[in-house]
């Protein structure tokens, strides 16, 4: 697949890289880090996932616990759902401290998924987490510019650049060798880690190994190094365009700076500036208004509820709703909770619009700056962005809705229809039906799904090689020995 | 002389490059800042109009019970977004500045969570304290990686050398040339924002300014030291990059971790949970006990004895207060925790002069975590008061309207400005000296080597 030209260049560039104490040292420092990252993960993992299944069982433990009673009490009593953490979090943040982890489920109410840990931090958290794919996405590609940046401009320096055209090697070799070479280094790094990361995903999910699971750890491995390798070229292209190694690194230096600090933020911050977000009042007010508009429950003279009083009576053949074989109350709510809960969700629709807009830029800057394409692609493939997460609070609203509707549903059935007079006990049913509402158990999305939300961050990769494909050719027939 | 070397650094095409960088983005931030002020006010208007409409319909829907009413009412309280918030966003963009309670229970309110979008917070804002903490100091060491290596490299040191009196002088005069040139900088920056976000000229925004000028020159001290080591300019840079980054990410990540890790907030969840648990099975317990505890919660109301009815607003709420009661152990330990993180990583951060001044602009922009577990503290306090307003109104029964509803409006909470005093400046003024007097000895021993 390479010349032998292009190998004996990688072997000696990786021979003198290692010679080098700062590379050693910067390459041992990296590797704690790691460590330390995977440690940290790892904990965080056990530790967040232990609290929250705890009161998952907690909280149904609460529920199936209540006496008989009426049904509406419990659809109030509600349920609570924990967002647990994908056992790839482990590898890769992501979003994570920015979401919330925990929702009470109640009838007639979405409410909000509370308890960030960015809810808990001081300032400290902007300045970044250590996980191991930051240090891949971030701190790697630093070392790929350190190791890189005299690889062609030194040789250009010292006169042996001359030599070697002179010698018959050509600029692809001296390209793909010298980047190869970087590889070779860099790949001592990436190979453990990679290892390391397989043995804690797979310890954190007792070997109990889905494919799924599976398909995105390989990806995840797959994109990263093609991420790394794309830095590699950089390095050495940047290198070979160089006068001498001081331009190559402060370029380089410059173009790290750009790529990961500057970019990512500034295009964030323009989509933010541009679209703008309703408030939390406002969003509310909306719902509630166009809640109004369908059928006001409380209004006994609103239209939508009396024409359904209306045709019930004519059906039924009854005068009054009293004189109904079942539970009008029970029925009414059923119908609110179906209004209430649609126009919420097309509420929450129109709102996760507007930030998928104000993302796009921080999207699209994948095809200018490969590391918004690693960092979306990554927390997609680790369940760790926010498609996962409004997953979550997808089925959440699921599961709310069919509780609540489940008890709507006992209501009707088996709750009188008429008041219990004074003196008499209030209508209650028997604490056998808790259990006939499920528990809430949380699915993670299939692998596929990560196909069609990072579909921009995956062209982007495409792109990437193809574009330093093109100017390895392009540059190995232009460039200069001086 | 000193005139003219800084006419000739500032003509530089790369000096003119880093300048204009830092300007532009510095005026960027500005944009950002307004911006976020200007939601907040936004915020604050749409949910006073909202209040004000929907404490409207809910009163002529409810008539006939007040106890009733109230349990569908909610008021708003609002955490006071001071100008200078600006300039350091801080934890306002997660945690919000707005909370909308009903008087029933708090636990169950309190801590709701403001709708944003967690890609924003994740990448971070623009605001000026970013560009103050992480690009100045690029800029900085963009300036002065070279200031004595180039030379050597090119050879004009000997020169320089031989006709400089005082060479010490000389390196002091490069690097406050370039020191000189920031700070222009950071004041027409500064100068701006307070035309542009009216920051009134007051004490806050001083100790801002003071905190800002120190973090600068805690970086040319860093720079000043690495020039001392008389390395070469690309072992200047790397080593100079080097810091930056395990100041500005690395350590501040690592800090991170280990926080969460160390002190993780199960207390959140089971306050929740126990919240509604305490409050729920109420319904089936037994009323007198309930309006037992109520009642030794608040003797005042021993003078409103329980109706003799299955159903009153009476007992409903002292259920739902007793819900509060009953979480108040995890609502503490919960509290005791977050106030734990605060004081550790404050105190951590002395060591580190990114975090220690980031936090400290948060502080003095009230956007930090301490503004918010004051504002969690205030919101407790409104909803008792207001609770204690309606209490005897709904166990009275009192007409609803003999009440003037128009009243309610927003409230505000108005923190009040605590000087971080001297101790806040302390550990950058430390920094400053050890860098500074550490590059001194260097220069000392080394300064006419070649």
């Amino acid at each position: 697949m390479f010349s032998h030209t292009e190998i004996l260049i990688a072997k000696h560039f990786r021979n003198t890289a290692f010679r080098n104490k700062a590379v050693f040292l910067l390459t041992i420092f990296i590797g704690l880090l790691l460590i330390y990252a995977a440690f940290s993960g790892w904990i965080n993992f056990q530790k967040q996932n232990e609290i929250r299944v705890k009161y998952q069982e907690q909280a149904r433990k609460d529920w199936l616990s209540n006496p008989d009673k009426h049904p509406h009490r419990m659809a109030h009593f509600g349920h609570f759902a924990f967002r647990p953490k994908a056992p790839l979090s482990v590898f890769d943040f992501g979003m994570e401290s920015f979401l919330g982890n925990t929702i009470f489920l109640e009838a007639h109410k979405q409410n909000t998924v509370n308890f960030s840990e960015a809810g808990f931090s001081t300032g400290m958290l902007r300045f970044g987490e250590i996980s191991i794919a930051m240090v891949l996405q971030v701190l790697l590609p630093l070392l790929i510019f350190f190791l890189g940046f005299s690889s062609i401009a030194n040789e250009r320096e010292n006169g042996t650049l001359k030599i070697l055209l002179s010698q018959g090697v050509s600029w692809k070799e001296l390209i793909v060798g010298k980047s190869l070479g970087i590889i070779s280094v860099v790949m001592t790094l990436f190979i453990p880690i990679i290892v390391a990361t397989i043995l804690l995903w797979a310890l954190l999910q007792n070997m109990n190994i889905s494919i799924d699971e599976s398909i995105r750890l390989l990806l995840i491995i797959l994109v990263y190094f093609v991420y790394l390798v794309i830095f590699c070229v950089i390095a050495v292209l940047i290198s070979a365009i160089s006068k001498s190694s001081k331009t190559a690194l402060t370029s380089l230096i410059g173009l790290w700076l750009m790529l990961t600090i500057v970019l990512p933020r500034g295009s964030q911050a323009l989509g933010a500036y541009l679209y703008s977000t309703p408030s939390k009042a406002q969003f509310n007010a909306d719902i509630e208004n166009d809640i109004l508009k369908e059928g006001d429950s409380h209004n006994p003279n609103d239209p939508h509820y009396k024409s359904l009083k209306d045709s019930l009576l004519r059906v039924y053949k009854v005068d009054s709703v009293q004189k109904l074989p079942f539970n009008y109350s029970g029925f009414v709510m059923a119908e609110g909770e179906k209004i209430s809960a649609n126009i919420y969700n097309h509420h929450l629709d129109e709102l996760l619009k507007i930030y998928d807009k104000q993302n796009s830029f921080s999207k699209g800057m994948a095809f200018l700056n490969p590391f918004m394409a690693i960092k979306n692609l990554s927390m997609a493939l680790a369940s760790t962005d926010f498609a996962s997460y409004i997953n979550f609070q997808e089925q959440a609203e699921q599961y709310r809705y069919e509780m609540a509707q489940k008890m709507n549903e006992l209501q009707i059935k088996f709750i009188s229809n008429k008041k219990p007079a004074v003196g008499e006990k209030p209508h209650a049913i028997d604490k056998k039906h808790w259990e006939e509402m499920h528990e809430f158990v949380y699915k993670e999305a299939e692998v596929s799904t990560v196909f069609s939300h990072e579909i921009i961050s995956i062209f982007a990769f495409i792109f990437w090689i193809g574009l330093l494909l093109f100017f390895i050719r392009i540059l190995s027939k232009t460039l200069k020995a001086i | 002389m000193i005139v003219l070397a800084f006419k000739n650094f500032i003509r530089s095409n790369s000096v003119k490059i880093g300048l204009s960088f830092l300007l532009i983005a510095g005026i960027v931030s500005l944009f950002v800042g307004k911006q976020f002020i200007e939601k907040q006010e936004q915020n604050i208007t749409e949910t006073a109009a909202y209040q004000k409409e929907y404490i409207a319909r809910n009163v002529h829907h409810h008539q006939d019970e007040i106890g009733l009413l109230l349990y569908y009412l909610k008021f708003a309280f609002v955490n006071e977004t001071l100008p200078i918030n600006g300039l350091s966003i801080g934890q306002r963009d997660v945690n919000s500045s707005i909370q909308s309670l009903t008087i029933r229970g708090l636990e169950a309110q309190k801590y709701d969570a403001d709708l944003n979008n967690p890609t924003n917070l994740l990448l971070g804002n623009i605001d000026f304290s970013f560009v103050l903490i992480f690009l100045f100091p690029l800029i900085i060491i963009a300036f002065t990686y070279n200031i004595i290596s180039e030379e050597k490299e090119s050879g004009t040191w000997r020169i320089v050398a031989i006709q400089s009196k005082n060479l010490f002088l000389y390196v002091l005069r490069l690097f406050f040339i370039r020191f000189f040139g920031v700070i222009l900088v950071l004041f027409f920056i500064l100068l701006l924002s307070v035309f542009f976000l009216k920051i009134p000229l007051e004490s806050i925004f001083f100790s801002f300014i003071g905190i800002s000028l120190l973090y600068i020159l805690c970086w040319f001290g860093i720079c000043f030291w690495v020039a001392s080591l008389q390395k070469s300019s690309n072992a200047n840079a790397v080593i100079l990059l080097s810091i930056w980054i395990v100041l500005i990410i690395i350590l501040p990540a690592s800090l991170n971790n280990y926080l969460v890790n160390k002190y993780p907030v199960p207390e959140a969840l089971s306050t929740t949970l126990k919240q509604r648990k305490g409050y729920h099975e109420k319904w089936d317990t037994d009323k007198a006990e309930t309006m037992s505890r109520f009642y030794t919660h608040y003797p005042q109301f021993k003078q409103f004895p329980l109706p003799d009815k299955e159903f009153s607003w009476l007992w409903y709420y002292a259920m739902q207060q007793i819900g509060d009661d009953e979480a108040a152990t995890q609502a503490t330990a919960f509290k005791e925790k977050l106030n734990q993180r605060n004081r550790v990583s404050n105190s951590i951060a002395q060591f580190i002069p990114t975090i220690h001044t980031q936090i400290q602009l948060n502080e003095i922009a009230q956007s930090g975590l301490s503004n918010h577990l004051q504002f969690l503290e205030e919101t407790g306090k409104f909803h008792e008061k207001m609770r204690l307003y309606f209490y005897p109104k709904i166990f009275g029964e009192v007409p609803v309207n003999s009440e003037n509803w128009e009243k309610f409006k927003v409230e505000t909470f108005k923190n009040p400005h605590e000087s971080g005093g001297l101790q806040s400046y302390l550990s950058l003024v430390i920094f400053i000296l050890l860098f500074g007097a550490l590059g001194w000895v260097n220069f000392k021993k080394s300064i006419y080597q070649v």
